[in-house]
């Protein structure tokens, strides 16, 4: 084996381009025209253009035409794509993981519990979709091809059972091109903690130890560590005991994951098996010492691994994935131009992006995975939590300090929190936004007093100087993104960081990115809080549409209906949030310039 | 308050004196007016200007003193502080600018006779100095009860949009913020204004108030109805920009500052290096009793740069220091008294300013003088016409002209060295300074003299005389009347003049005549 092809992106095809190195290793980049000028493009030795991360055949192409003769496929994208790693063997290169067969097997989830059970690993009670016994519930609908959540749908009582049944149906058969579907006994309050496990082409499987990753929204991991906190010795090896067997029972060959759910009532059950490295892997390689992806390369060149009591695991690893979304609003997902990236020095970063740069929708939001290592639980978490403070991402909003937020809390710090906790009402004072503070408007004032270098004579010296009074501080009105104005006094560090540009400054305060612009467009309409209720026409024309009546709710901004006047069609806007009181139009009818079309009663603060 | 004659502390005595006064002033209104102000969501007057100017700059303010002791109750000479004006010169997006902001908690921000003189004042400084004028309104319009004092005459109310429509002509930007009332003849500073910004449901513009225009027509109306930011922003067009509160007001009128055209870079100041004397040390080096003499350099030392003097003449007419120098890099001209003036100093003073204006560098007079020589010898040898020369010299000058009176400013004296009938761009005084025709001392002699009624024994009577004259001299009694345009810590000598300077963005024309040797 000489050059790897890395069928991936991001920090994973980073982290893969820079095992390779280490190993003495060619690495072969992919990428779209999207990510052309992409981080991991420069970094590997080469690179190709491919339509699409999940153009088999051009991956493929790509990995022969650049000379490669192994592909790493890292995680998503083809990772699990049977077909993929078929073909990858197919035409002569080396796959870094499992056999095909073995994906396919693992990759569905009625085949790999069947599995699981000739392994002798703990499962949940399986109901058969037609007769799921009354007293069964809640019950898990899954999609027997599934993975990532798609088709996965929890019932409470019977009578919900047939529409999440079609329900889940149709999701898995245009998902996966496959409807069927496993009914299971539902965990209620749950912890996710899987094992790592690797095998070698010589029979030989070892076990990593647990991870646990919990603390999930709608089923996304946000916050893994390693060991699992809290587990009895006794479940501990049993989870590791289990997995090592299931990987046995397969003779797996690479990195897998297997999967479990710890119940309240510490019952573990089988969820499924990952044929691929994880995203996060870091946590597993921070208390153990080992470089998985050396290991899934050394593997795929015939290594032998080290016998299991020679693979330890020290102190815990806590790791945060950092994505570009808003928690505040949904966590929607966000794009747009990064400006600049703070990452903590002293903690392990695997990053897709550490300077300017475009977030796009297109792919996965994962900015980074932050990871912090301590002797114990709590001073890992620690750590993590102060690397975090000092994180930012510039430009798109991230869900930093939510995360940061998240680790601090005493459900975490209690291992409380379940699968199902962020979802849940508990998690709520979490997503509370957070509000723009005295200290961070000072901070912002106070980078701009540090830096302004005025000339040191007349109006120009800055020294607040008063004829007759006292200096004043150095103040200034900034303008938050939303148009609002804050007056800020320049102190000696507050501690926040604070970045500048030439219009403005970025503030970041426990993990929260603040914009604090010096003052523009003041003059704008929209600087002007609308107190008028009525909603005008602008001009003489004919009302083409009236879309609201007396009565409705409606929002800032919402159209309310559409005027035609002089060729062109003006849309008529609710100047605030606030209900609808009167509508002063018909569709058709010629109103005058001025004519009251609306009213908006604002809604009271 | 009693000055130790002879010791050292007096002038610090008299300069705390001045700063605690100042401190009365700058209160402003009542605490209950200004609790009541801002309640209503507005800033005060003074941080009005701070949130106007850009951050860290200074702010020349202007006769911060002004109508001290004047009007209301004789305890509280603070009655009208700052004669509910604060007007100065800052700096708004890079650009130096005139600031004039009505003080509501002061009587309403209604125009007292020194409100109107010191509107009037700043207008002056703006259209000397082409600077650009924000009128920061909030008030009530003239005083009533002293509306014959505020009205009729050339220099009273009406000349204030007389000011704004000459100005505007001249392309001196005159922009307006009400940021509260604005009625009747007040109405008109926005309405004769280039651009201007209303705070919303705070900020009115009318002719009559609704109480008039019940009276008037019976109609009973609002006053948000009648002239607030909304009618007048969306209907009437009286104004052109609508703002939330007082912060969006001033941020706005920022904004349009950062539209005017920039001035045309004047003669520019090289890089400046702080006095070897220590200002700070000034007071410990002037006596506070202006009979005591000593050399005036030991105070120009303390201002200029380097604390380098290039005297001119120096061995000729010694009563008289004439000096070329730099103030933070701008080059000036100083003419300061050091002992009476005969007629070589007048000479050798008139040939310095012609000098100055040859080479159009800004004269500043330092005054301490008690006179010109008298007596047979002097007036045979016609001082009268060589302190003719002075008077004419400082008259005729083009170049701007800055005064700072640092003792005695008495009889001709004031004329030779610029007082303010001689329209020097700004007139400080050190409060230590008298103003009058003559000293306290000679005053009554001369009064006694040419008394027809005996009645009062001549000891009272002298001393009712110089005590009065110690009074109307003072430079506070100077200050309140707008005879100056404050009253500064020695201190700050260097700072204002600087600061004067800096602010001069007005051509300087070509002088007529050549230099004569006199």
């Amino acid at each position: 084996m000489e050059a790897v092809l890395i069928a991936n992106r991001g920090e994973i095809a980073r982290r893969v381009v820079r095992a390779c190195r280490e190993s003495g290793l060619r690495s072969v980049a992919i990428h779209t025209d999207l990510d052309a000028e992409a981080p991991h493009v420069h970094e590997a030795d080469a690179a190709v253009a491919v339509p699409s991360y999940l153009d088999v055949d051009a991956v493929v192409a790509a990995a022969r035409d650049a000379g490669a003769d192994a592909v790493h496929p890292g995680y998503g994208f083809l990772s699990e794509n049977a077909g993929f790693a078929r073909a990858v063997v197919d035409a002569g290169l080396t796959w870094i993981g499992p056999s095909p067969e073995v994906i396919d097997l693992m990759g569905r989830k009625d085949r790999a519990r069947e599995v699981a059970e000739r392994a002798d690993v703990p499962v949940t009670t399986r109901h058969a979709p037609d007769a799921v016994p009354a007293d069964a519930y809640p019950v898990l609908v899954k999609a027997a091809a599934g993975g990532g959540g798609k088709g996965m749908h929890v019932v409470r009582e019977p009578a919900g059972l047939a529409d999440a049944l079609a329900t889940a149906a149709r999701e898995a058969a245009s998902a996966f091109g496959d409807d069927t579907l496993l009914v299971e006994q539902y965990v209620e309050g749950g912890r996710h903690v899987e094992v790592q496990v690797f095998g070698d082409s010589h029979g030989n499987v070892v076990h990593l130890f647990t991870r646990d990753c919990s603390a999930q929204r709608r089923h996304q991991k946000v916050v893994e560590e390693a060991p699992a906190p809290d587990l009895a010795d006794e479940q501990r090896a049993r989870l590791q005991d289990s997995a090592v067997a299931l990987a046995r029972e397969v003779s797996y060959v690479g990195a897998g994951t297997v999967e479990f759910l710890v119940a309240p009532d510490g019952d573990l059950c089988f969820l499924e098996m990952n044929t691929r490295l994880q995203v996060e892997h870091p946590v597993t390689e921070e208390v153990t010492g080992v470089d998985l992806v050396r290991w899934q390369l050394d593997v795929a060149s015939g290594a032998t691994l080290p016998p299991q009591d020679e693979i330890v695991a020290r102190g815990h690893a806590v790791e945060a994935r950092i994505y570009a979304e808003d928690p505040y609003a949904g966590f929607l997902p966000q794009a747009g131009t990064v400006e600049h990236v703070l990452w903590p020095e002293e903690l392990r970063v695997e990053s897709a992006i550490d300077g300017p740069g475009e977030v796009s929708t297109a792919y996965d939001p994962m900015l980074a995975k932050i990871v912090a290592v301590g002797p114990d639980r709590a001073a890992a978490i620690a750590s993590l939590a102060d690397g975090l403070a000092r994180s930012a991402v510039l430009g798109v909003t991230t869900n930093i300090g939510f995360v940061r937020r998240l680790l601090l809390s005493e459900e975490f710090a209690a291992v409380a929190v379940d699968t199902a906790w962020l979802d849940g009402e508990a998690a709520e004072p979490l997503l509370v936004a957070p509000e723009l503070t005295r200290a961070v408007v000072d901070a912002a004032v106070t980078a701009r007093a540090d830096l302004t270098q005025p000339d040191d004579t007349g109006f120009g010296r800055s020294d607040g100087w008063r004829l007759g009074g006292s200096p004043t501080a150095w103040q200034e009105t900034l303008m938050d993104p939303a148009g609002g104005l804050h007056r800020g006094t320049a102190t000696l560090g507050n501690g926040l960081l604070t970045l500048l540009d030439a219009r403005g400054s970025w503030v970041v305060d426990e993990g929260h990115v603040w914009r604090l612009d010096v003052p523009h467009d003041v003059t704008s309409p929209r600087m002007v809080a609308a107190t008028d209720a009525d909603v005008t026409a602008p001009m003489p024309g004919t009302v083409l549409d009236v879309r609201v009546a007396a009565g409705d709710h409606v929002r800032a901004g919402d159209r309310l209906g559409t005027l035609e006047a002089m060729k062109m069609e003006l849309a008529l806007t609710a100047p605030h949030d606030g209900v609808v009181g009167t509508v002063g139009a018909e569709v058709g009818q010629q109103v005058p310039m001025h004519h009251v079309l609306f009213t908006v009663e604002a809604d009271d603060e | 308050m009693s000055v130790n004659l002879g010791g050292v502390t007096q002038m610090h005595d008299l300069v705390d004196e001045l700063h605690a006064r100042l401190a009365l002033a700058r209160r402003g209104g009542s605490d209950r007016a200004r609790e009541r102000h801002v309640g209503r969501g507005k800033l005060l007057v003074r941080d009005r200007v701070d949130h106007l100017l850009d951050p860290g700059s200074p702010f020349l303010e202007i006769a911060p003193l002004a109508a001290w002791g004047m009007y209301g109750a004789t305890d509280d000479e603070a009655t009208v502080a700052s004669a509910g004006l604060v007007a100065g010169i800052g700096r708004v997006q890079g650009r130096e600018v005139v600031v004039v902001a009505n003080d509501a908690t002061v009587k309403g921000g209604t125009y007292y006779p020194m409100t109107v003189k010191k509107h009037l004042r700043a207008q002056t400084i703006a259209m000397q100095n082409r600077l650009p004028c924000v009128y920061l309104v909030d008030s009530g319009g003239a005083f009533l009860p002293m509306q014959d004092e505020v009205f009729p005459d050339r220099d009273h109310f009406g000349r204030i949009f007389f000011h704004q429509a000459q100005m505007s002509a001249q392309q001196i930007p005159q922009l307006a913020a009400v940021m509260g009332s604005c009625t009747a003849g007040g109405a008109y500073v926005p309405a004769m204004s280039d651009e201007t910004v209303i705070v919303r449901e705070q900020g009115t513009i009318f002719l009559g108030g609704p109480p008039l225009v019940k009276a008037a027509t019976g109609e009973v109306v609002s006053a948000e109805d009648l002239g607030g930011g909304d009618v007048h922003a969306r209907t009437s067009g009286v104004v052109d920009h609508l703002a939330d509160d007082d912060e969006h007001a001033l941020q706005v009128v920022r904004s349009i500052v950062d539209t005017l055209p920039r001035p045309t870079p004047g003669r520019s100041a090289v890089g400046a290096r702080p006095p070897r004397e220590d200002p700070e040390t000034l007071l410990d080096v002037v006596p506070a009793d202006p009979r005591t003499p000593y050399d005036v350099r030991e105070v120009l030392r303390r201002v200029v740069d380097d604390s380098a003097l290039h005297e001119f003449k120096p061995l000729y007419g010694e009563t008289l220091v004439c000096a070329f120098a730099r103030i933070e890099g701008h080059d000036v001209a100083i003419v300061a008294n050091n002992g009476i003036l005969f007629s070589e100093s007048a000479l050798k003073g008139a040939h310095f300013v012609e000098l100055a204006n040859q080479r159009g560098i800004p004269l500043v007079f330092v005054q301490n003088i008690s006179g010109f020589m008298v007596g047979r010898e002097y007036e045979n040898r016609g001082i009268a016409k060589d302190g003719a020369k002075l008077v004419t010299a400082v008259a005729s000058s083009v170049v701007p002209k800055y005064t700072v009176v640092i003792g005695g400013s008495y009889g001709a004296g004031n004329y030779g060295m610029c007082g303010r009938a001689y329209d020097p761009r700004f007139l400080w005084m050190w409060p230590n300074a008298k103003i009058s025709v003559m000293g306290g001392e000679q005053a009554a002699s001369v009064l006694a003299t040419v008394r027809g009624d005996d009645s009062e024994p001549e000891e009272q009577f002298k001393a009712r005389i110089r005590d009065e004259y110690d009074a109307k001299g003072s430079a506070y009694y100077s200050t309140a009347r707008l005879w100056d345009d404050g009253v500064i810590d020695p201190r700050d000598t260097r700072r204002v003049l600087a600061l004067a300077l800096a602010a001069n963005h007005a051509p300087t024309p070509a002088p007529t005549y050549g230099v004569f040797r006199m």
